[in-house]
C-alpha cells in the first residue's frame, strides 16, 4: 500500500505539469534573473548564485505545496486513501517521499550543471548539493505539516507562506554556511518529528 | 465540551477590570515619573536611554505573552476545556502589539546609539520572527471558518512556534552581536544601578497590569462571541 501510493503520486507528478523538466525549467528560470538583476561579473554570481538557490528551493515549495495534501483533498480522494490504509504516518510519509522525489531531487541534482553557467565547478557545489539536500528534507517536512494544518481552508497561499517562511529561517541560516551540515541534520531530524505529530493530528480531524 | 462560564462570572470579570484599570493609570504615572524625572541619565548616552523603560518592559512581556499563549495551548491540548484555547486567542494581539513597539522602541534607540534604524542581529531578527508567528496564529483563526476546527489547529501551531522563544532569549548569549547582553538574571546580582532597576521594574509592572486588562477585555469579547456562536448552532 505504501508503495502504490508512492507509485500514484510519482505518476501524477509526471504526467502533468510538475514532472521533471517543467520543475528543472522552473529553477533554472529563477537562477537566470540572477545576472539580470546583479550584473554579470563573475565574483559576483559565484556569491550571488551560493545564496540565490535557497530563494529557488524555498519559493518551489511554496508554489506547489498544495499538490502534498490540497488537491487531494478537495477531489475527496484523502477521505477515501486515509480509511484504506492501517496507519496515518503511511499516508504522510508516501506522500512526502513522493513530493521530494519530484521537486526536490530535480533541484539537488541540476546543481553542478547549472553552477556551470555561474563559474562553479564541480567541487565547489558539492558541499551546496549536500546542504541543499539535508535541508530540503527538513523543509519539506514543515511544509507538509503546514499544509495539513490548513486543509480545508480557501485562499490560504499567502497565509501557508506566512507562517513556512519564518520557520525556515533556522535552516536557511544554517543552510548557506557550508560547514554546519551536521546542524541540519539535526534540524530535519526535528522537523520530522514535529511535522509527523502535527500532520497525523490534522488528518485525523480533517478526515473523519 | 461547552464552555461553563456563566453570565455572573462574565460580570465579576467586568468588575475586576475596573480595578485594573485604575491601578494601571496610577502604576504607569508613578513609573512615568521615576523614569523619565528621577532617574539618572547614562553616562554616555545621556538622556536617548530613557527609551530603554519602554523598550526592555515591551520586550519582556511579548515573549511573556508567547509562552503564556504556548502554554494555554498545551493545556488546552490536555484537558479539551475551550477557555484555554480563548485565553490564547485573546493574548495573541496584545503580545503582536507589544512585538512591534519593542521593535519600534528598538528601532528609535538604534538611530542614536549605534547610527542604523535596523542591523540583521540575532536578537533583532528573532524579534521579527516572533512578530511574523504572532501573525501566522492570529490570521489562522480568521481564515477557518468553522471554529472547532480552527481551535484546534491554532493550538497546534501555537505549540509549534514556542521553539522561537529560548532562541530569542539566549541568541544574545550564543552569538556574539551588537545587542546588549543580559544584565538581569536569576542567578546572580544584576549589574544595572539600583537608580535605574527601580523605574524599570515599575514600568514593567505597570505593563503587566496594562496586559492583564487588555487581555480580560479581550477574553471577555471572546467568551461572550463563543456563546453566542453555539446559541446559534442550536
Amino acid at each position: 500500500m505504501f508503495r502504490n501510493l508512492i507509485i500514484r503520486d510519482l505518476k501524477i507528478a509526471f504526467f502533468t505539469s510538475t514532472n521533471f523538466l517543467f520543475t528543472a525549467s522552473f529553477f533554472l528560470l529563477i537562477l537566470i534573473l540572477i545576472p539580470f538583476i546583479f550584473g554579470s561579473e563573475i565574483g559576483l554570481l559565484k556569491i550571488m548564485f551560493k545564496g540565490l538557490i535557497w530563494i529557488a528551493l524555498v519559493l518551489s515549495i511554496l508554489l506547489t505545496l498544495s499538490r502534498i495534501f490540497n488537491s487531494d483533498y478537495d477531489d475527496g480522494n484523502l477521505d477515501i486513501i486515509i480509511r484504506s490504509v492501517s496507519s496515518l504516518e503511511s499516508i504522510i510519509c508516501a506522500k512526502y517521499i513522493a513530493y521530494w522525489i519530484t521537486n526536490c531531487l530535480p533541484l539537488v541534482l541540476f546543481v553542478p550543471i547549472v553552477g556551470q553557467l555561474f563559474n562553479l565547478t564541480f567541487q565547489e557545489t558539492v558541499p551546496l548539493m549536500v546542504n541543499l539536500g539535508i535541508g530540503s528534507i527538513g523543509m519539506v517536512f514543515i511544509a507538509t505539516c503546514i499544509s495539513a494544518l490548513t486543509l480545508g481552508a480557501k485562499r490560504t497561499t499567502f497565509l501557508k507562506g506566512i507562517i513556512i517562511i519564518p520557520l525556515y529561517i533556522p535552516f536557511i541560516i544554517f543552510g548557506v554556511d557550508t560547514d554546519s551540515w551536521p546542524i541540519l541534520i539535526g534540524l530535519s531530524m526535528i522537523a520530522f518529528v514535529v511535522s509527523m505529530y502535527a500532520s497525523i493530528y490534522s488528518l485525523r480531524l480533517y478526515g473523519e | 465540551m461547552n464552555l461553563k462560564i456563566s453570565n455572573s462570572q462574565i460580570e465579576h470579570i467586568k468588575g475586576a477590570n475596573s480595578y485594573l484599570i485604575v491601578s494601571t493609570f496610577l502604576i504607569f504615572v508613578v513609573g512615568l515619573y521615576f523614569s523619565l524625572l528621577d532617574s539618572p541619565p547614562d553616562y554616555i548616552q545621556g538622556d536617548s536611554m530613557r527609551i530603554m523603560y519602554v523598550h526592555v518592559p515591551s520586550a519582556w512581556l511579548s515573549l511573556f505573552s508567547y509562552t503564556i499563549l504556548a502554554i494555554s495551548c498545551i493545556v488546552w491540548f490536555v484537558t479539551r476545556n475551550p477557555i484555554f484555547n480563548l485565553f490564547a486567542k485573546s493574548i495573541a494581539p496584545i503580545g503582536a502589539a507589544f512585538t512591534l513597539i519593542a521593535l519600534v522602541t528598538g528601532s528609535i534607540w538604534g538611530k542614536p546609539t549605534w547610527g542604523v534604524w535596523w542591523v540583521w542581529d540575532a536578537r533583532l531578527t528573532s524579534m521579527l520572527l516572533l512578530f511574523f508567528l504572532y501573525l501566522a496564529y492570529i490570521l489562522l483563526w480568521q481564515s477557518i471558518t468553522n471554529q472547532e476546527t480552527a481551535a484546534k489547529i491554532s493550538a497546534a501551531l501555537g505549540i509549534i512556534g514556542f521553539i522561537n522563544i529560548p532562541i530569542i532569549k539566549f541568541s544574545v548569549d550564543w552569538w556574539n552581536t551588537l545587542h546588549q547582553p543580559a544584565t538581569i538574571s536569576k542567578l546572580s546580582a544584576p549589574s544595572i544601578d539600583i537608580n535605574m532597576l527601580i523605574p524599570l521594574l515599575i514600568m514593567t509592572l505597570g505593563y503587566m497590569c496594562f496586559l492583564i486588562t487588555v487581555f480580560l477585555i479581550k477574553l471577555r469579547i471572546e467568551i461572550i462571541d463563543q456563546k453566542m456562536v453555539r446559541l446559534s448552532e442550536v
